[in-house]
């Protein structure tokens, strides 16, 4: 769909071309006929000035001549005539009209009439009719100027007219621009404002905005809301279960230790129930998954998020025998909500302290289209063979450390639910295990900052 | 050594107190958030073990008012919760442990018994002095190489006294540290359990100073 600025530059734009169409074809029209009635008017006048010279000539062609100064009827082809059609075929006529003559036009009624015909060069429009002289004698006075003077002036004012409507248009169209944007300024805050918003900050108030928008902002506060209480509900019921479920396999277990300790064979039970806490420590971080904040929009401080895992594992027993090293820009925000992020990364720096010698290093970083984030230790690494094996449901390779063996599976299971890739490899300069999840950036919401609409 | 298991799950709670009273240590339970919150801000416990799920009153929230009035007792805290988040802020609440159900009883000795040394500023589980070894997972003790028998309560003062070993300990002291809270205090036993302890580890394993206090030195 087109953005509101694009139909609102377009809105203005064809607004602007109809006012100025509209505007323009009037104006054209009033100009049309002020400059006619103009061009009419002098042509009377000097229609009567034809008139009052035939009469004081008496239709003597010289006195006609000195009577009707206007240079324009001395010079050939002026465009500028008079010719007077006499008794007896005799014809006067200026100068200017040099060796043509106008063709007479008929002379009907007792007003002058107008007309508009072919002249010596050009159109002309002309102004004929017959005058009686007091000795009797009958007359056909014409007078005609041709039209190019007219059409010229005609031209001008319609070019000025137009540069002025161009210049009109574009103000209108700048117009249209800049309201366009004070328009739309709320609706970029309340993007900036919901962004902010998904992980939890409180509601946004609709007072803050145009009454227009704000009982979109009411309604946004209720999907926000909404969404947090789904996440929360699904969070809440799969921790009732592990509560519900995990306490007895405690108490199983450690009445089987107590057994163990009379030399009761126990061995069948212990597997028993060692299977049973795997499967159900992996359903319920499957569940944890699909009630994942993958569908409530929110962005995550990375930084934040490794700052606290790393806190956690260098406060935890064993911890001053391996490093834990971080290399990541500040500021990059993951699409993701904070508890899953940190499960992924608990999970990824669990199992790479265990196995490290050393070394654990976290690295982080973002593309236009995902943020990555990379945990390598300088352990003994995964053979390429084992590395699909490992990240399947309880793929454990190797029983020799502690632990469910669950820990890149569960990291998998969340990282699929946000869309992202998790793969492992070797580890450069370490040699290790280097686990490499990328999560995709979330088009419309932006990844670090918000763009413009 | 004294400690309190805060648990609402009682027989998760009695087989824990079993799992530590075998190991020699003193211990008090509570039920729920509200009794967990009254016994750690009175009692001057060297360890807890506490619920995140506790009724009455959130195993975090008890933590964060122990801290906020000054209780610096080593908290392991036990959950159901096992995500990576939780134990953070269990962490970030003031807890020095943190241990996710189901577990092994084992592993929680362990964990317990490094908390308890970590106060003491000791990382090896196995307490020396002179020809005197004392090991804190077994509960053995053993004086120039031949195993000593102990009573659990010898044990439980010897222990304290390891724990806290460079300062004098008043009888008073040590007897808020090995006995229970319902249990039979009569701190004029103590006398009798540090001359048999005398007896059998050396004479001078043990000074008194009159009015200070019993005291294991350089150990």
């Amino acid at each position: 769909m087109r953005s509101l600025r694009q139909r609102a530059i377009l809105g203005g734009l064809v607004w602007a071309a109809i006012i100025v169409a509209i505007g323009a074809a009037a104006l054209f029209y009033f100009f049309d006929a002020l400059t006619q009635r103009r061009f009419d008017t002098a042509l009377l006048d000097r229609y009567v000035q034809v008139v009052a010279a035939l009469g004081n000539s008496g239709g003597d062609a010289e006195l006609m001549d000195s009577y009707l100064t206007d240079p324009a009827y001395q010079r050939p082809y002026s465009g500028r005539y008079w010719q007077v059609d006499g008794a007896f075929d005799a014809t006067l006529a200026s100068r200017s009209l040099f060796d043509s003559l106008l063709t007479a036009m008929p002379d009907e009624g007792t007003e002058p009439q107008f007309w508009t015909g072919a002249g010596p060069e050009g159109p002309v429009r002309g102004i004929s009719r017959t005058v009686t002289l007091d000795d009797g004698t009958a007359w056909m006075v014409t007078v005609a100027e041709s039209l190019a003077g007219l059409e010229a002036e005609r031209k001008e004012i319609r070019q000025s007219l137009l540069i002025t409507f161009a210049l009109i248009g574009a103000l209108g169209v700048v117009g249209a621009v800049i309201q366009t944007s004070a328009v739309l300024r709320p609706l970029n805050k309340l993007r900036g404002d919901v962004a902010h918003r998904w992980d939890g900050g409180g509601a946004i108030d609709p007072a803050d905005y145009p009454e227009e928008v704000s009982p979109l902002v009411a309604d946004i506060n209720t999907l926000l809301q909404r969404n947090r209480q789904i996440v929360d509900r699904g969070r809440r019921q799969a921790a009732d279960l592990a509560h519900a479920l995990k306490t007895p396999s405690a108490i199983l277990r450690n009445e089987l230790e107590d057994l163990a300790a009379r030399s009761v064979d126990i061995s069948e039970a212990r597997n028993a129930l060692d299977r049973v806490d795997a499967q159900l420590m992996r359903s319920l971080a499957r569940i944890r998954a699909q009630n994942s904040g993958a569908s409530a929009h929110l962005l995550t401080d990375l930084e934040k998020s490794v700052a606290r895992m790393v806190r956690l594992f260098r406060s935890l027993p064993g911890a001053d025998r391996k490093t834990i090293t971080t290399y990541m820009a500040s500021g990059l925000l993951v699409p993701m909500d904070a508890q899953d992020l940190e499960e992924i990364l608990g999970n990824l720096v669990d199992n790479a302290a265990k196995w490290a010698a050393r070394v654990v290093r976290i690295s982080a970083g973002a593309t236009e289209n995902e943020t990555w984030i990379a945990v390598s230790d300088d352990g003994p690494g995964i053979p390429e063979a084992d590395r699909r094996e490992a990240l399947r449901s309880g793929g454990r390779l190797d029983t020799s450390a502690p632990g469910t063996g669950l820990g890149l599976a569960i990291a998998a299971d969340l990282v699929q639910a946000y869309g992202g890739t998790i793969t492992l490899g070797q580890a450069d300069g370490l040699g290790g295990l280097d686990v490499r999840v990328t999560i995709p950036a979330r088009h419309g919401l932006g990844t670090a900052s918000g763009s413009d609409l | 050594m004294r400690i309190l298991i805060a648990e609402d799950e009682f027989v998760l709670c009695d087989q824990i107190r079993r799992a530590l009273t075998a190991e020699g240590l003193a211990v008090d339970v509570a039920h729920d958030g509200e009794e967990a919150a009254f016994r750690g801000g009175s009692e001057p416990y060297d360890m807890i073990i506490l619920d995140i799920g506790l009724p009455a009153k959130d195993g975090l929230s008890v933590l964060k008012e122990w801290r906020a009035g000054n209780v610096t007792t080593p908290v392991l805290i036990l959950t159901a919760r096992d995500g990576w988040s939780d134990r953070v802020d269990g962490l970030d609440a003031g807890a020095d442990d943190y241990l996710s159900k189901p577990f092994h009883m084992a592993e929680l000795s362990a964990r317990v018994r490094a908390l308890l040394r970590r106060r003491a500023g000791v990382t090896s589980p196995v307490f020396r002095k002179d020809a005197v070894e004392f090991d804190t997972r077994s509960g053995r003790v053993i004086r120039d190489g031949f195993p000593v028998e102990l009573t659990s309560q010898e044990i439980a003062v010897l222990s304290y006294l390891f724990h806290n070993a460079g300062r004098f300990v008043s009888r008073t002291e040590l007897s808020d540290h090995i006995y229970e809270y319902d249990g039979d205090r009569d701190s004029n036993t103590i006398a009798v359990f540090v001359t048999r302890l005398r007896k059998k580890l050396g004479p001078d394993f043990i000074q008194t100073v009159r009015g200070r206090g019993y005291m294991i030195d350089g150990a």
